[in-house]
């Protein structure tokens, strides 16, 4: 069964191969049954044909290979004494630093662990000195800060303390009078014969007794007033 | 020993020598090689001026890189990875220098006042400047696709490598390797099959010359 796709895949690769596709005898005899697979491999074929001169037509002609070489040759000799200046400066620079980095260099038998472990960085004394007087200045602030960072803590704990609060009790004094109704005008009358044997300065005085309302009745307000004010539940505040 | 063995190891001679900071084994690996090179950064970037720069980059870079060479595959495999690596790396601005010329504003420059060193830096025959057309034509069809695309096709079709080789090379897939392919023998195929317009104006436009 002929499949185009499958076709036009084999012989665009064979192509691109550069492989003679007639001496595949499968590949001729697909393209022999179909006339568009037949057509687009001509097609195809000149493509690359094409594409494969461009190899002669792109290429420079003989002349203009010296200058592109003398170019090329003057440019790896530049390149050469810029990496050799580098060079210089590099290993001048390891052998300024190479002894701070010698016990970092592998090694066969040890481990860059244990190369690690052992390494020491010489430094300056006045360098470690000022190190040190840094650390111990720094130190007790650092405490400090981790204080204050650890008594700041945003929980909030309730804390129940029983307090005693003196309350004022006020003495209600009520005096309760009964009086009859009936006998109001017998009281009257009492008072009335009483009141003909008296003098009129007694008259007077139980006139303004009588006067008062029966409730008030023989209360003798005192002579000195004597005020609590109560504020704030404070029992010594005046 | 064939002339191949021969080659291969007067590579190994120039290497280890050019290894050892000789300049002129190295400039011999070159005379050797320039060529193949130039060619694909030609129709890499569309442009001789930049196809020389680039592929005298190549060059440099491989004289950098040339104490790691292990002698584990041949010269020019390992120099052409080097190439690969260069042409993707490479500045896409200064690649498409030419992007958007046309195949009319190259016959503009040919109108031009460069007409004489045009014609005479080429030879005058018609069929020289048909195949200059030729030229312009297949990289504008080049220039369509991606720089992978393109290069994919390079060395595919130039350079004869494998699917699997240029995606080891490239460091993608197979299957976007031969897509790159395919889609560049699309452009080709409609822009320089015989029996396709622009394939009957260039021939038209050559003849006129």
């Amino acid at each position: 069964m002929h499949n185009c796709k499958e076709t036009r895949e084999i012989f665009t690769e064979l192509l691109l191969d550069g492989m003679d596709f007639r001496s595949d005898q499968a590949l001729s005899a697909e393209l022999s049954r179909c006339s568009e697979c037949s057509s687009e491999f001509e097609a195809l074929s000149a493509t690359l044909r094409l594409t494969n001169r461009l190899g002669e037509t792109a290429a420079p002609a003989e002349d203009y290979w010296p200058g592109y070489h003398s170019k090329l040759r003057q440019r790896l000799v530049n390149a050469q004494t810029e990496s050799s200046t580098s060079g210089a400066k590099a290993q001048r620079h390891k052998d300024e630093l190479g002894p701070l980095f010698e016990p970092l260099r592998p090694r066969a038998g040890t481990s860059l662990f244990a190369r690690f472990l052992k390494t020491s960085v010489p430094v300056p004394l006045p360098l470690a000195l000022a190190l040190v007087v840094a650390v111990v200045v720094a130190l007790p602030f650092a405490i400090r800060a981790a204080r204050k960072e650890v008594q700041q803590p945003n929980t909030t704990t309730i804390v129940r303390v029983p307090v005693e609060v003196p309350v004022v009790q006020e003495k209600i004094v009520t005096r309760v009078v009964y009086r009859d109704r009936f006998q109001a005008g017998r009281f009257t009358k009492q008072t009335t014969e009483a009141s003909q044997g008296e003098s009129t300065f007694a008259k007077s005085q139980r006139s303004q007794v009588e006067a008062m309302p029966p409730g008030l009745a023989g209360f003798k307000p005192s002579d000195e007033v004597k005020l609590t004010v109560i504020k704030g539940g404070v029992p010594n505040e005046k | 020993m064939t002339e191949r063995d021969t080659d291969a190891a007067s590579d190994i001679d120039l290497v280890r020598r050019a290894q050892a900071e000789d300049i002129d084994a190295f400039c011999l690996l070159a005379e050797r090689y320039a060529r193949r090179i130039y060619l694909l950064a030609a129709h890499y970037c569309r442009n001789p001026q930049d196809a020389e720069d680039l592929s005298q980059e190549v060059w440099l870079k491989a004289y950098q890189a040339v104490q790691t060479f292990r002698f584990d595959s041949s010269f020019y495999t390992w120099l052409r990875r080097i190439t690969i690596n260069a042409f993707l790396n490479h500045r896409r601005a200064s690649f498409f220098r030419s992007h958007g010329q046309t195949m009319s504003v190259q016959l503009l420059q040919i109108d031009s006042e460069e007409q004489h060193v045009f014609i005479e830096s080429s030879s005058r025959s018609q069929e020289n400047i048909y195949n200059k057309l030729l030229f312009e034509s297949v990289v504008n069809a080049l220039a369509e696709l991606t720089p992978a695309q393109r290069l994919a096709f390079l060395l595919r079709h130039y350079e004869g490598m494998t699917y699997e080789e240029i995606a080891t090379a490239m460091n993608c897939s197979i299957g976007t390797v031969k897509k790159g392919v395919w889609r560049a023998i699309g452009k080709l195929r409609a822009r320089l099959a015989p029996e396709s317009d622009a394939q009957e104006t260039l021939t038209s436009l050559a003849s006129e010359y």
